[in-house]
């Protein structure tokens, strides 16, 4: 087995707010091998983009580890996390907010190997233009401004950005989400691509949609209040799902052909908020097979199901 | 009986580039109780159209350059806005993305639901409160009295998507126009908001109109699909023609854009190329630019609807008219 090139031990993001401590992630460990494409999934507030967020430590953690490459950055001093920066970067969902509006292509290619490397001069066009050129766009869009392109063009534009330094660690925050199916289908391929022409890259895929993901990952692990709740390759995860949540949002998935939402598992209620999580299993207030005396007290513990893991008491009996 | 007949409905916007021409003569019929979906990508004309038949876009800068609407067997376009507003709310209900843009933060939410109700019906404070709970009731709104006294922020999504639902139809509307109603929700509340649309349209005998840029969301809700691009139809079929046997080379290409959760394909195709400028759209078939099939027949001319099998109609020339379902 290849070594993992981003490894989160028990990481903890919790927020006091005036309400209570937000558990926003609340113990996820995670480890991402080399070349691999990882899925993070769950629904709004479930945690998973401060997961990726505290993965490069845009927000720091309040308690556990995050390791890039073997380099424990936890608790690093962010003049040495400089070049770590080189190894890992981030895309976000929205590229229009993520760049200087009154900033040339040309310069938001760029800055990165202004800031990280000494190529400057003619270097350094050349270096951006074969970077446009590799993710897609014509030459001529040097020059443009980010306001003139389309959404899917700046998408690309922030993920030439991101491979300026040479990352091997792209840390992806819903980059397809904002697009139309035609323009995301074509991001996804691209990005398939990319894993297959460099095999050290490694992504960790933020996203909502489990779709998208069955596509892309490799391996997907699912997120409900700030905890995995289970975790495995994609086909079997997708193919037999055993946690309840899982299975009810595979389930939810409205799909693209005629047949109408035939044996969905309807959910009852909202996610709650992280403040007031419930006792024993966070899920267990909108389980469908929750267990009175057992899911509402006991935290549930870690089941191996084969190549996949999941939390839940009631693995493994039938139902 | 037609519930919505828009009839070759044209609009343009004028903008300081030129004009926009935004919807080209596009028709569509919607029968009874009928549930449409009208899909396409960004761009592609889709809210405008709805928006444009009950008089929601401001002219200027839009302009309506052609065709007609009748809606209820009356002729809607260039009614006076009085008697626009008075349909509007009672006849023809909307909902839209995001509900917090048309629900009043400072209000609650019963006061809300109890004049939006009396604004359209002829009834007393005490007897719209009434129709107020059972309205949230309907929506399977968790304990509607404690919800009427509660304020928009107090709500998650979900929730207040409920309370619009609510009111769009507590007038007992002819006709639901549901914009992209889900897109702002998660997947297990989208999949419970899709069945409540569904349940409720067809309890009441609503006709439905949703439009979407996700096909598998139309698909839950619609009986019959209706394939946007570039300001017309490209195709009109029922929801199961759309998914087994879609003809129009745009329909195709967005199918094979979706990635499917259960059944992978190793590779997804987008579509190359770029919507056509609308300020100049191109001769004959507006997506010819990014069409594999693409002959000089498509570009020469209009290309009129093909009626290629029962309901099933489709403007590509790749197609030619079966007799028997002209």
């Amino acid at each position: 087995m290849s070594e993992a090139m981003l490894t989160l031990q028990d990481l903890e993001v919790h927020f006091p707010t005036k309400g209570g401590v937000v558990r926003a992630v609340d113990g996820v460990s995670l480890s991402l091998r080399q070349g691999e494409i990882l899925g993070l999934v769950g629904e709004s507030g479930s945690g998973k983009s401060t997961v990726g967020k505290a993965a490069l430590r845009l927000i720091d953690p309040t308690g556990g580890q995050v390791l890039i490459d073997g380099t424990d950055i936890t608790t690093a001093r962010l003049r040495d996390l400089k070049p770590v920066r080189t190894k890992a970067q981030l895309i976000f969902q929205d590229p229009h907010s993520s760049m200087n509006p009154r900033m040339t292509i040309k310069r938001i290619v760029g800055e990165p190997l202004i800031i990280h490397t000494a190529i400057r001069g003619a270097e350094l066009d050349q270096t951006v233009a074969r970077l446009l050129e590799r993710v897609g766009l014509p030459a001529q869009f040097l020059h443009r401004f980010p306001h003139e392109l389309s959404g899917g063009q700046k998408q690309r534009v922030a993920i030439a950005r991101a491979l300026a330094v040479d990352p091997d660690l792209l840390i992806l925050d819903e980059p397809t989400s904002a697009l139309d199916v035609s323009v995301q289908a074509q991001i996804l391929e691209f990005l398939k691509e990319l894993h297959a022409e460099r095999p050290r890259m490694t992504s960790l895929f933020i996203s909502h949609n489990l779709a998208v993901v069955r596509f892309l990952c490799h391996r997907v692990a699912v997120m409900y209040l700030g905890k995995i709740v289970e975790e495995g390759p994609v086909a079997q995860v997708f193919s037999n799902p055993q946690h309840p949540y899982t299975k009810a949002l595979l389930s939810a998935v409205p799909l693209p052909e005629a047949t109408r939402g035939a044996g969905r598992i309807q959910l009852e209620g909202d996610l709650p908020s992280p403040v007031d999580r419930a006792q024993g299993c966070a899920f267990h207030p909108r389980c469908p097979v929750a267990r009175k005396g057992l899911c509402d007290t006991k935290a549930p513990p870690r089941v191996d199901t084969g190549e996949t893991w999941a939390r839940c008491h009631l693995i493994g009996e039938t139902p | 009986m037609s519930v919505l007949s828009i009839k070759d409905l044209s609009l343009e916007f004028r903008t300081f580039d030129g004009v926009y021409k935004a919807i080209d003569r596009v028709s569509i019929e919607l029968a009874q109780g009928e549930a449409l979906g009208i899909v396409g990508e960004t761009g592609c004309g889709k809210s405008v159209l709805t928006r444009a038949a009950f008089g929601l876009v401001p002219t200027p800068p839009a302009r309506i350059t052609g065709g007609t609407v009748s809606f209820l067997d009356r002729d809607i376009l260039g009614l006076p806005q009085n008697e626009l507003r008075a349909m509007r709310g009672r006849d023809v209900a909307m909902i839209f993305q995001d509900p917090m843009t048309f629900i009043n933060p400072v209000f609650k939410i019963g006061t809300q639901l109890i004049d939006s109700i009396r604004a359209q019906r002829h009834v007393g404070r005490r007897e719209a409160r009434e129709i107020a709970l059972d309205m949230l009731d309907k929506v399977q709104l968790p304990n509607p009295a404690r919800q009427m006294d509660s304020y928009p922020h107090q709500l998650s999504g979900g929730m207040r998507q409920r309370i619009l639902i609510a009111m769009a139809l507590a007038a007992e509307p002819k006709l639901l126009i549901a914009d992209e109603p889900t897109t702002a929700l998660d997947v297990t509340i989208q999949a419970q908001i899709l069945d409540l649309i569904a349940a409720l349209v067809e309890d009441m005998g609503i006709s439905l109109i949703m439009i979407s840029h996700d096909l598998g969301v139309v698909a839950q809700v619609c009986d019959r699909i209706a394939v946007m691009y570039a300001g017309q139809i490209v195709e009109d079929a029922p929801v199961s023609r759309i998914f087994d046997h879609p003809a129009h080379p745009y329909t195709k290409g967005l199918l094979a854009a979706v990635p499917h959760p259960f059944s992978p394909a190793d590779t997804l195709s987008g579509i190359a190329g770029a919507l056509p400028n609308l300020y100049e759209p191109p001769q004959g078939c507006r997506f010819a630019a990014r069409c594999a099939h693409a002959s000089a027949q498509c570009r020469a001319a209009d290309i009129g609807f093909r009626h290629i099998a029962s309901g099933h109609a489709v403007a590509c020339t790749l197609f030619e008219d079966e007799a028997a379902h002209v």
